[in-house]
């Protein structure tokens, strides 16, 4: 195996421990088709804009998280090239986004500063605007490290990473209102089964659950992987678990036993299906979510990603429109793999190939014709060396191969780490323009 | 409503419904200015959502305080100038924005037969039905003057439970109660970015306390009478001091 370098360590060391230590895990999250169910305005053609999430370096730049606007048209004269880049001045692990149900606003959230920066790209989709930042989350909720935002009604759901107490897995989620203010709290589970961790949120309206998942603390996200996978005891602190909620109560119904830190959740779009899938990222494995024939949710694994002996680390997921079809990112080796669902109680590897040194995040256009991948992880997870590549590259996908379409170095650009991405419109603008400028005088 | 009807239960008088929304089409056509406007097209829903569950019980579960609605100048089917609030605070309402040149079936038609729905059960229960107003305010002043709006609301005949429709005099007097409630409002722009094709929205219902506070909102992907009612039981329940779980 390669002597690939990361921070803290070096990885033929780090395959030994993780191999040795079971658990574990890694961040992730996605795309057009994995939006909430009550997000309007998908985009269902052809997408002008890819805003990317960076987080900040020091020295380069301004050294700050920073929302990149990317053109994405292959019609225009730009694409392919950053054309808008907004700084919120200050380097907190940027981390995950999720647009508000109206896509009006972005809300982008900072793993370490445990800072909400809400982007308004509704007014210019080309020119997105830092409206708000919320920062109290921490005082108010008791909660850190905000991971996913999920639109709901009017509201954005927050799920958290970690605490104030110790900066542990125990964790909950925040709804806010679309104007920023706090709703509620809802704890993770920590009885029953339930481990009290956190990680994605995935939600269901016909069936009226809320499925949640579970990754790690800030103690340990926050550490050099090298040192962390080192740290037995430490690496006993990952989620092993996916709760079953009671949407309409913001109640707990079921805990299932999920090893090995299940991460990103994505329901099946298409009609009459009633199931979700999610990868593990220290088992590398595929699990399923969906009630038996008695109705009672159940989680069982349907699959195995790469050699899970190889602990290749599988990050984001992102699902077809019609649940056909998985891609899957592997941050270890490299790799951009399909899985054909068609029978999702066995899902089957059709296509593989290396996209960079290191990926995480893959979005897909809502046709699946155009894939997008990004490279950091975390700051102090992501390689070293050479192999800490940073960049988005896009690829035509015409259901037998990637096509580069085009490479953007986010080194080269003096921008930071590439996490996630989002796509925007330039088809859509909010009406009553004049009146609005009007109101706002 | 009994709570322990099976979910999909929401049809009493199928019928009838089916003859509200006749009128409704017929309303379109007669008002002669054809589908201008349209919905978000979202071809994950079907035209009418189903719900695969049973709701918690009423008074089991809270509605949090969202937000306080906003206010603002609104004009009656007579043409009177009143402010929103009038009809907003005193009573558990359920507004919600329309366009009586709407046909999208995932849209305003939509919202029409759900609150129809609601009406009539609402109807049906002595401890709601004057305590419950519903609300449909249009967000297209050009076109849903006061006169247009009364035709509309012909279709809804009185059954015991108030049902206010509403119109603004002008976009500026509009957007703030778009802006207030967080209700969008888009526009098609073609390749020179000129305005092009329909406004579009994404359909929302607003649950008012008597105090005027939203304490739920729905949309296509949870727009179910059931839940509707649900909340307003416990609105009841919670807000009137009867903090207890209907049976």
């Amino acid at each position: 195996m390669r002597g690939i370098k990361l921070r803290g360590g070096c990885f033929g060391t780090i395959i030994g421990v993780l191999a040795l230590a079971v658990v574990g895990a890694l961040p992730a999250g996605a795309d057009e088709t994995c939006n909430s169910p009550y997000m309007g305005n998908l985009i269902k053609g052809q997408e002008d804009y890819l805003y990317v999430w960076v987080l900040g370096v020091k020295g380069m730049g301004d050294g700050s998280d920073k929302l990149v606007t990317l053109d994405v048209n292959p019609a225009s004269s730009r694409y392919g090239k950053v054309i808008h880049k907004v700084s919120v001045r200050g380097r907190g692990e940027a981390h995950h986004m999720g647009f508000t149900d109206d896509r009006r606003h972005l809300w982008a959230g900072g793993l370490d500063s445990s800072r909400i920066s809400v982007f308004d790209v509704g007014s210019d989709p080309a020119r997105p605007k830092l409206v708000q930042t919320i920062a109290d989350m921490p005082i108010k909720t008791g909660y850190v490290g905000p991971h996913t935002f999920y639109a709901m009604p009017g509201r954005m759901l927050v799920q958290g990473l970690s605490n104030t107490k110790d900066g542990g897995g125990m964790t909950g989620m925040a709804l806010y209102s679309n104007k920023g203010e706090l709703i509620a709290t809802y704890p993770m589970p920590a009885t029953a089964g339930g481990d009290g961790y956190g990680y994605d949120v995935a939600i269901n309206p016909q069936k009226n659950v809320l499925l949640t998942s579970s990754f790690t603390g800030r103690k340990n996200y926050m550490r050099a992987l090298g040192d962390l996978v080192k740290d037995a005891e430490a690496m006993k602190r990952f989620g092993n678990t996916m709760v079953v909620w009671d949407l309409k109560a913001m109640k707990s119904k079921k805990v299932l036993s999920v090893p090995g830190a299940p991460l990103e959740i994505r329901w099946s779009l298409k009609d009459g299906d009633s199931w979700a899938i999610t990868a593990t990222a220290l088992t590398s494995k595929l699990w399923l979510v969906k009630p038996d024939a008695s109705g009672e949710w159940q989680a069982k694994e349907v699959g195995v990603i790469g050699d899970p002996a190889k602990i290749l680390l599988p990050v984001d997921i992102s699902i077809n429109k019609d649940g056909s079809g998985l891609w899957v990112n592997t941050f270890m080796d490299g790799k951009t793999r399909y899985f054909d669902l068609s029978n999702p109680e066995q899902p089957r590897q059709t296509y593989e190939r290396v996209t960079g040194k290191q990926v995480n995040m893959i979005s897909q256009s809502w046709d699946g014709t155009r894939v997008y991948i990004a490279s950091s992880l975390l700051a102090n997870w992501d390689k070293g060396g050479a192999d800490d590549e940073q960049f988005v590259r896009g690829f035509g996908w015409d259901g037998k191969e990637l096509k580069p379409a085009f490479e953007i170095d986010f080194y080269k650009e003096k921008l930071g780490r590439a996490h996630h991405m989002k796509l925007g419109s330039k088809a859509m603008k909010a009406a009553y323009g004049l009146e609005r400028t009007a109101t706002l005088r | 409503m009994d709570s322990s009807a099976p979910p999909r239960s929401a049809e009493p008088r199928l019928g009838r419904i089916i003859a509200l929304l006749a009128a409704v089409a017929a309303l379109v056509t007669a008002a002669g200015t054809g589908p201008v406007e349209a919905h978000e097209p979202d071809d994950r829903l079907p035209a009418a959502v189903t719900m695969d569950f049973v709701p918690p019980l009423p008074g089991s579960y809270p509605l949090h305080a969202i937000m306080r609605a906003p206010d603002g100048p609104v004009l009656d089917l007579d043409g009177r100038r009143l402010p929103l609030s009038r009809f907003t605070a005193g009573k558990i309402t359920l507004l919600g924005f329309i366009y009586t040149s709407c046909a999208d079936a995932r849209g305003c038609p939509l919202a029409y037969q759900v609150f129809h729905t609601v009406r009539h059960r609402v109807s049906e229960d002595p401890e709601l039905r004057h305590r419950v107003r519903l609300v449909s305010l249009s967000f297209d002043p050009a076109r849903d003057t006061p006169a247009v709006m009364r035709h509309y609301a012909a279709a809804a005949p009185r059954n015991g439970v108030e049902w206010v429709f509403l119109t603004t005099e002008m976009p500026r007097t509009l957007v703030p109660i778009l802006d207030g409630f967080g209700q969008d409002v888009r526009v098609e722009l073609d390749s020179r970015a000129r305005p092009a094709g329909p406004l579009a929205h994404v359909l929302k219902v607003f649950l008012l306390d008597e105090r005027a506070i939203v304490r739920e909102i729905y949309t296509t992907a949870y727009l179910f009478p059931e839940v509707i009612l649900n909340d307003i039981k416990t609105l009841r329940l919670l807000d009137g001091g009867q903090r207890r779980v209907i049976p």
